[in-house]
């Protein structure tokens, strides 16, 4: 199993978030996961990437046979986790280009392959924008600084390109983008798909799961998966909202 | 309260003890001292400052036993050796260098810095035994080093600097602060910035641990002049930085920046004081600093606006990473202005590294010392691209790595 989460319980601040959380994801695949406001979604995403605020009551994560909890933020990314964040924060004088430099020769060097220098670095980088329509000025900027809601999307996708996740979870990558946008973003989450990698989408519309064909989708309510199905459980939430599921 | 006894047993020994009226000026300031144990509060000029240190100065001066000429590098560049506050006198067609000696007694009056209430300028009028005049000639474009050397454990330095940037001349100064000994260095620097001439000054500190500095400068700066002041403070002893200055005649323009990254317990003390005394001037005063463990700072920024002062543009900026729950950074900006076509502004950011931002950018494959060393360069980045003197930069940014390397 490359991912597997059992009876992951979880609390935020003395608040009970997560509750016998339940996931397998094998490798080649991508699961959506759908839900209303408040039921743990974004919480299940950061206690993957590792953020340190969560209380873990419960439950185990193994990610390609390894404790993920044994393992601590970058060391997750480097092993190939990626989570394009709901709410990029922005990061003022910590400039997009040398950043994400960093960030793939830290991850080229954990795996023993030979760091790129920046010219090639640069090359990369410029290339992958172009794909992502997104500006060559804008790779000058501070990280999300003063970047508009849509252009923190493009942006996370574009750190995913360049880092080539084996795992990576996208939290509502959808939300903010315009129509010309979410075409551009899906294309590059398709280019990036194979038989290697897998991913988790996060989404509250179906429309993405037009473009990015998901495996499986799953309902989640309070913390927890209350129905796991094919692409038409998307198709029913769109019709009827989640209130068949209570 | 021994301050008074110190100065009766020792007063033969300070420079100009031959002049009746410099003893009557002495003993004006030495009046200022009896409340000090009752004026702290009010007076942010010891804010910082160890009382009883203050109290229980032992007085203690000695003469290098040699001491060294200017040396000049090349055409225009020079670097000065001060042991103990003095050097040998030095002439050539750019500049003249002489040591203070107590021949010329215009040399304890040349403070035309008014009412300060700064007890520790007080304290060097009361106790001034060393220091230099340096002229630049006119029109001359010169870079000058000084390295400011304390030779032994114990002394008590209480020097002043004369600097006079003649008419249309460019200077660049650097001072250093290296001292590893447990010594009091109490240093007043004066300048004059005179018609169209440019002073760039940089002043970088790295004492250790016992070693006390209490630097403060005045400055004032006459028709389209510029004087550019950046202080770098990585000192691990205490440091108090206090530097005023005057705008005098229209068109000049000031600036006081600083930084400071500190450790331990501890203190960076500054104050930057600019007045403007005429129009069409501008102003910057910037601090920034990066504290740790139990360290402390303080940053009182000022600019008075006088009532011809028309067109002012006056600026000041206070910012501070706190890495630590212990560490603390006060800061107190204040505005007096008494013109109306002015534009002054002031602003404040301090507060603890964004966890989020660290977090994102670790989610990235970055370690987290990375991380924060990441974001606190990108913090005085911008101010270290602007540098363009090569030496300059290259210490500044060994030292910021040296204490990078050593917070987390
Ligand atoms: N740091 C925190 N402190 C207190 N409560 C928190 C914290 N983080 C999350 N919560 C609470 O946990 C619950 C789940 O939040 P989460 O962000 O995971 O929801 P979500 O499913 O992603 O919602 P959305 O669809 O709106 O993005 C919410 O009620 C939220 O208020
Ligand atoms: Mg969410």
């Amino acid at each position: 199993m490359f991912l597997d989460i059992k009876n992951l319980s979880v609390s935020v601040e003395g608040n009970q978030i997560l509750h016998n959380f339940n996931l397998q994801i094998n490798i080649g695949e991508v699961h959506a996961i759908m839900g209303p406001n408040g039921s743990g979604k974004s919480t299940l995403a950061n206690v993957l990437a590792g953020k340190e605020d969560y209380e873990i009551h419960s439950g185990q994560i193994i990610f390609k046979n390894q404790n993920l909890f044994d393992l601590n933020i970058e060391e997750r990314a480097k092993q190939g986790l990626f989570l394009a964040f709901q709410y990029p924060v922005e990061i003022p004088g910590v400039n997009i280009t040398p950043f994400l430099h960093s960030s793939i020769n830290s991850k080229l060097k954990s795996n023993n392959k030979d760091e790129i220098d920046n010219i090639e670095f640069a090359k990369l980088l410029r290339l992958k924008a172009k794909d992502l329509g997104i500006d060559k000025d804008m790779l000058k900027r501070s990280v999300n600084t003063g970047f508009s809601g849509g252009e923190k999307k493009r942006y996370e996708i574009l750190q995913m390109s360049v880092l080539d996740p084996e795992l990576a979870i996208l939290d509502e990558t959808d939300s903010g983008l315009d129509i010309d946008a979410l075409k551009i973003v899906t294309e590059g989450v398709n280019k990036l798909k194979n038989q290697n990698n897998s991913f988790l989408i996060i989404t509250h519309y179906q429309k993405l799961l037009d473009y990015i064909s998901p495996n499986f989708v799953h309902v989640m309510m309070n913390g927890s998966i209350i129905k796991s199905g094919d692409k038409s459980v998307a198709a029913d939430i769109e019709k009827n909202g989640f209130k068949i599921f209570q | 309260m021994y301050i008074d006894k110190e100065y009766l047993e020792n007063y033969k020994n300070l420079l100009f003890s031959d002049f009746e009226e410099v003893r009557e000026e002495r003993d004006n300031v030495l009046k200022k001292f009896v409340p000090i144990y009752f004026d702290k509060k009010n007076n942010e000029s010891i804010k910082n400052v160890d009382n009883n240190k203050l109290a229980n100065l032992n007085y203690n001066y000695k003469k290098p036993a040699d001491v060294d000429s200017a040396i000049k590098n090349s055409n225009n560049s020079y670097t000065i050796k001060l042991f103990n506050g003095k050097c040998d006198n030095y002439k050539d067609e750019n500049l003249e260098i002489k040591n203070i000696d107590s021949n010329d007694s215009k040399f304890f009056f040349n403070n035309k810095l008014a009412n300060t209430s700064d007890f520790l300028i007080d304290l060097n009028s009361l106790f001034l035994n060393c220091g230099v005049k340096i002229i630049v000639n006119k029109n001359k474009n010169i870079d000058i080093k000084i390295l400011n050397i304390v030779l032994e454990d114990g002394l008590t330095i209480f020097q002043k600097n004369l600097i006079i940037c003649e008419e249309g001349s460019k200077v660049n100064l650097v001072e250093e602060y290296n001292n590893q000994n447990s010594s009091i260095h109490n240093i007043y620097n004066v300048f004059e910035v005179k018609k169209k001439s440019v002073l760039n000054q940089f002043v970088i500190q790295n004492n250790s641990k016992n070693h006390e500095l209490y630097l403060s400068s005045y400055a004032s700066c006459m028709k389209s002049s510029e004087y550019d002041q950046k202080v770098y403070n990585f000192s691990n002893g205490y440091v108090r930085n206090y530097h005023y200055s005057e705008l005098v005649e229209e068109n000049s323009t000031v600036s006081h920046i600083g930084f400071f990254f500190i450790n331990s317990d501890n203190i960076s003390d500054n104050k930057t004081y600019v007045r403007h005394l005429a129009a069409n001037c501008q102003s910057n005063q910037i601090y920034k600093g990066v504290l740790t463990d139990k360290s402390k700072a303080n940053y009182f920024s000022n600019t008075y606006v006088d009532k011809i002062a028309q067109k002012t543009e006056g600026y000041q900026l206070s910012k501070g990473i706190l890495l630590s729950k212990d560490s603390t950074y006060f800061s107190k900006p204040e505005l007096r202005i008494f013109a109306d076509d002015v534009k002054c502004s002031h602003g404040s950011t301090i507060g603890p590294v964004d966890e989020n931002a660290i977090f994102y950018l670790r989610s990235r494959g970055i370690s987290k010392n990375t991380a924060i060393k990441m974001i606190i360069s990108s913090f005085i980045n911008d101010d270290l691209e602007n540098i363009s003197n090569e030496q300059i930069k290259s210490i500044v940014t060994k030292n910021l790595n040296e204490f990078l390397d050593n917070i987390v």
